[in-house]
């Protein structure tokens, strides 16, 4: 045992934790999960809610446990009749001024108020309908996020969130005693960057976003572990999905990356995730047209186009592709006198204050490192300029490239810009949120992002695509799964040994020492 | 309350006259030099701001925010848990009475309403008609001995009662 | 002295001594009376030392907690690597007490001379005097106090500043008086730390109440031997304690007494007992956050911390409110929860909306609409407002209801019954 272990008992469990962890966080270890509203593992401790109260033996008075930091020898009962008086005591309480809004609130199914009544609350009023409810109108407080003071726990996770990790006050609490409300000054708006993380940290329907208000409920919601594709942070997220819209994105905790929060401009990014003007066949030039074919035909087109390719082939690719994809590609054009590269949009920075190295990237685009480390060049006029006389031409899923190729073009990506209308092969592909793949964040980590809903029509993930037309061309096994497609990338090149999709799991891993990286012949 | 209560200035029409020059701003440098933070003269500088307009507006909130290194959003939060800062326009004499226990038993309500009447503000918090006077009831002011304390505006005047009342009235009047 | 009155012959007058003399509130006055001359010694002697001597005495905080003072001051670090602040609680606001305005507006270099003693003794460089906005007079005589003792540099290389609230009963709370000096919300905070390892701008702080501090050059004149012998009951209470008398009696004003002293005498014989025609029906011995006592609690009642205690209330800040018999005790007990409910911060459930709530069933039952179940709902109400909150005002508005419920329940059945007339409009 390390010396700065502290051992002491939970509802008769023991456990061992590092001096100075506090009760609630060690309760957590032993699968308790004590009740509580303004605690969170991202923000100051406040202690103001009181509703994680235990008993904790020798202490006179029950105490929070939020608080409260282990002590060696602790006994901990969370779970006897004063302790839980205490809680249900609180519940009643927060309950009076609560409106019972449930049916139309958006927070139900994923409140923690009706969570805890539920599990520890009265069951009937004491209030009502005696007494009246405190009654205030709903405030529009900036950009997305809207108050409604009358479901307001004043838990103030808002207003410490705004404080201590945006390095912003924006919001106040206003008032003294049961008059209290979250306050904000008239001149100025909630438009802060990351401000949006306020409507996640509410812990009822106080906090609401615009974008999803009355969109969906909670228990209609399937979610995927994704990874936000706004700029080159990582930010670990989760997709909301309802009957295969993605319809809400939300932060997934990982401390390495983002903790507990992703910004605005993430969050609200995600309905071009949705759109419906998607390829949906594989299409070949025929007869001074694009017909819709086969995958096989597709495939045999291309790997004709590259058997016959004399001289140069330039693959112009999006730092959006998940690693697999960008992987094939170059492993596609192997043996060939070959050009890669990509080019990122920019944007300014918005970094979070209060979390070191956390911020809204100007990369903004997912994957830059990523593709770095495969090898392909950000020198893009330059690729561009090589695709103009090139024999083959691959362009992945970039609508924007301002490509011109007197050879052969080949589009894979999701949408058909005008331009690729000139293509020989046009090759359907699913978008982030309907595949599984990794991307490589500035920082060189290497995370898994999973499929939340179908691929339109016959599109397929990009790295099932090209790892068909290479088996078509006779140059390895195909690959059936995404699993696999990661394996063959992490065999072959050096920045990614020793990775695979089992140890990368749901927080993700660096990728070992960058080596600088030799496109294979 | 009734709607006359409180008149506020026409909205918008006048530039902002900054409260922190001169004499003023003078001030609020000794004040500085008594705490090692410029937040911690929150709440002299909002007394200033009382001291020198009668009230507190939004703007001055955010003349004070700019002026500490604040923002607006923290300054009014800390105004509307205080009080005596007043957040509108008042009577140009503002009378506290205080009504708590100690008070109470030894009649202070009765002095409450011979005050309403007497200055003809009518109702708690709202302003008379000829805007000389805002009468509130305020919790237990300290004089607990000296039933029935009255404060209006800085004037600590202990012992009052309904009978008292016209005559100290006009004395203000 | 039960100022305005003279002193009774059974007082122990000494920190009232020159209470209603004007002269005593000018520095050339006080130091006519003896003033500073301890300070002067002070300075001079170890700060372990003036510590040993405070703790000797027995002297106990006078605000409300009853705390050794001694041994809070011993709880500043000894070895001194940060700046240490001492904050004086002249925050008066405790319904009942009106001492610390009398130790201001007639002695304030008393409270000058103990504060710059205390700030030796625990090594703080900068004191902050809290003043409650209210207190225009004591703020003004206690300026002009602080600017003449200044001048004539009686206080070394310390820094006193007077520092203005702005009406908040709760930020008589230690902690959230700090955050008030800091420029925050009156916000009790949450211990620990504590305010002797992390105070006011996060350095080490002592907060100690205006009459404690009041008594400390008294202390060191005449020995802590001599407090300590001024007890007449328990020996853990020592010295005089101005008990701030007010509600129906004959003569209210501050009388100090030494501890131990029957609160039956200092109600009928030194405050002049009832009105005419009136008995006792209760009384409030600490200041309105302790139980109520009734009348044979009270006539029976010893006055120092211990004594109180045996009748099931506190001695809290000595602030006594009688109510004779024709009190209503249900009225009064709701505009007590009434205050709890308008000082409340909004931080703890508990007392944010617990607080409202149980004035909220007491309105109503004054009313005329009360209903039996109301009793038990805010006796179990009260239950879940104690123990459990950041600061004791949730208790403290528990204290006058449980003990009302328990010791005036016919008033209450009264109302609810239709016994007696509404009050109040629902």
């Amino acid at each position: 045992m390390a010396d700065d272990l502290i051992s002491l008992m939970i509802d008769g469990v023991p456990v061992s934790v590092p001096k100075g962890t506090l009760v609630i966080e060690a309760a957590k270890q032993t699968g308790v999960l004590v009740p509580h509203y303004c605690y969170h593992p991202g923000l100051p401790v406040a202690g103001v809610c009181r509703m994680c109260l235990v008993e904790i033996e020798k202490a006179p008075k029950l105490q929070i446990a939020c608080a409260t930091q282990v002590a060696e020898g602790m006994v901990v009962h969370t779970q006897s009749t004063q302790a839980k008086q205490g809680r249900t005591g609180v519940l009643e309480l927060l309950l009076i001024n609560h409106p019972l809004d449930c049916p139309i609130c958006d927070q139900a199914g994923e409140c923690e108020l009706q969570d805890f009544t539920f599990q520890e609350g009265r069951p009937a009023t004491r209030y009502s309908p005696e007494y009246a409810k405190r009654f205030n109108p709903v405030e529009d407080f900036g950009p997305d996020v809207l108050y409604v003071p009358n479901r307001c726990i004043l838990c103030t996770r808002c207003v410490r969130f705004m404080e201590d990790v945006a390095k912003e006050p924006v919001l106040n609490v206003s008032e003294r005693g049961d008059r209290a409300y979250v306050g904000i000054h008239p001149a100025a708006r909630l438009d802060h960057p990351w401000a949006g993380n306020v409507v996640d940290l509410c812990p009822v329907g106080s906090l609401l976003s615009k974008d999803f208000l009355h969109k969906a409920r909670a228990w209609e919601l399937d979610k995927a572990a994704s990874v936000c594709t706004g700029c080159s942070q990582g930010c670990n997220v989760t997709l909301d999905t309802r009957e295969n819209v993605v319809v809400r994105v939300r932060p997934r905790p990982n401390l390495q990356v983002n903790r507990y929060f992703i910004c605005d401009h993430g969050r609200l990014n995600y309905r071009w995730m949705n759109r419906g003007d998607r390829i949906e066949a594989p299409l070949v030039r025929r007869g001074g047209e694009l017909h819709a074919t086969d995958w096989d035909e597709a495939c045999e087109r291309v790997a004709t186009l590259l058997r016959g390719a004399g001289g140069k082939a330039v693959a112009l690719v999006s730092p959006k592709a998940s690693t697999e994809a960008l992987f094939l590609a170059r492993e596609l054009f192997a043996g060939l006198d070959w050009t890669g590269a990509f080019q990122v949009v920019m944007g300014e920075e918005a970094p979070l204050a209060g979390v070191p190295e956390l911020a809204l990237r100007a990369e903004r685009a997912p994957n830059g490192r990523g593709a770095e480390l495969l090898g392909y060049s950000r020198d893009y006029p330059a690729a561009l300029s090589a695709a103009e006389t090139a024999s083959v031409v691959l362009v992945l899923d970039e609508p924007e490239s301002a490509v011109r190729t007197a050879g052969a073009l080949i589009y894979v990506g999701t949408m058909l810009p005008e331009r690729a209308r000139e293509a020989a092969v046009v090759l359907p592909i699913a978008n982030v949120a309907e595949e599984d793949g990794t991307f490589v964040n500035r920082d060189g980590r290497v995370q898994r992002y999973f499929q939340a809903k179908p691929a339109p029509g016959m599109a397929r993930p990009a790295w099932w695509v090209l790892s068909e037309v290479s088996a078509t061309l006779g140059r390895g096994e195909r690959l059936a799964t995404a699993d696999e497609a990661f394996d063959r990338l992490a065999a072959s090149v050096d920045a990614f040994r020793g990775l695979s999709y089992g140890r990368l799991g749901f927080a993700g891993l660096p990728a070992p020492a960058a080596v600088p990286v030799a496109v294979p012949a | 309350m009734s709607v006359s209560a409180h008149p506020t200035p026409p909205a918008g029409t006048e530039e902002y006259q900054p409260v922190f020059t001169g004499q003023t701003l003078e001030q609020l440098g000794e004040i500085f030099t008594r705490y090692p933070t410029k937040q911690a003269a929150l709440l002299p500088a909002l007394w200033l701001v009382q001291q020198a307009r009668g009230w507190i507006s939004d703007r001055n909130m955010a003349e004070v925010a700019e002026v500490l290194g604040l923002t607006p959003a923290y300054v009014k939060g800390v105004v509307t848990f205080y009080t005596m800062y007043h957040q509108h326009p008042v009577g140009r004499h503002f009378v506290q009475v205080c009504t708590t226990s100690p008070c109470n038993i030894c009649g202070a309500e009765a002095v409450v309403k011979a005050l309403l009447d007497a200055t003809g503000a009518r109702e708690l918090g709202a302003t008379s008609p000829d805007g000389k006077w805002t009468v509130i009831e305020v919790e237990c002011l300290g004089a607990c001995g000296f039933a029935t304390p009255v404060l209006v505006d800085d004037d600590f005047i202990e012992s009052v009662t309904p009978e008292k009342v016209p005559d100290l009235v006009r004395k203000y009047n | 002295m039960g100022y305005p009155h003279k002193p009774h012959a059974r007082e122990t007058v000494l920190l009232s001594k020159h209470f209603g003399e004007a002269d005593a509130r000018s520095y050339k006055g006080w130091v006519k009376r003896g003033g500073y001359e301890m300070l002067e010694r002070a300075l001079a002697m170890e700060p372990a030392k003036i510590i040993d001597l405070v703790k000797e005495s027995g002297l106990r905080g006078r605000g409300g907690a009853g705390f050794p003072t001694g041994l809070k001051w011993s709880f500043m670090p000894k070895e001194k690597r940060k700046p240490h602040y001492l904050c004086v609680n002249a925050d008066e606001s405790e319904p009942g007490t009106f001492k610390d305005r009398e130790i201001m507006r007639w002695t304030p270099h008393a409270l000058l001379e103990g504060a710059a003693i205390a700030a030796r003794a625990i090594q703080a460089e900068v004191t902050y005097i809290y003043i409650r906005g209210e207190f225009t007079e004591p703020w003004a005589v206690m300026a002009k106090a602080l600017a003449e003792a200044k001048a004539a540099g009686v206080f070394g290389r310390g820094k006193i500043h007077l520092h203005r609230g702005a009406g908040a009963y709760i930020c008589g709370e230690e902690t959230a008086l700090m955050n008030s000096i800091e420029g925050k919300r009156g916000n009790p905070r949450i211990k620990p730390p504590f305010p002797a390892a992390a105070g006011v701008f996060g350095m080490p702080t002592t907060i100690n109440n205006v009459e404690t501090l009041a008594a400390v050059p008294l202390i060191l004149k005449q020995g802590p031997a001599w407090y300590k012998g001024l007890s007449l009951a328990s020996p853990k209470s020592t010295g005089t304690k101005l008990f701030s008398v007010c509600g129906h009696v004959q003569r209210p004003g501050n009388y100090e007494v030494t501890m131990g002293f029957p609160l039956k005498d200092l109600l009928y014989e030194l405050a002049g007992g009832m009105r005419p025609g009136r008995t006792l029906k209760a009384c409030i011995p600490g200041g309105s956050s302790v139980p109520i006592l009734d009348r044979d609690e009270t006539e029976s009642c010893l006055l120092d911390y211990e004594g109180v205690v045996e009748r099931g209330s506190m001695l809290g800040s000595g602030g006594v409110i009688v109510f004779d018999d024709s009190t209503d005790m249900v009225y009064q007990i709701m505009r007590l929860a009434r205050f709890y409910a308008h000082e409340s911060c909004a931080q703890c459930t508990q007392c944010r909306e617990g607080t409202a709530w149980t004035t909220k069933i007491l309105e109503r039952i004054l009313a005329g609409q009360g209903k039996t179940a109301d009793l038990d709902l805010l006796l179990d109400l009260s239950e879940n407002m104690t123990g459990k909150t950041i600061c004791v005002l949730s208790d403290s508005c528990a204290a006058p209801v449980v003990s009302g419920i328990k010791k005036f329940k016919n008033e209450f059945e009264d109302y609810i019954a239709g016994r007696r007339k509404p009050v109040l409009v629902a």
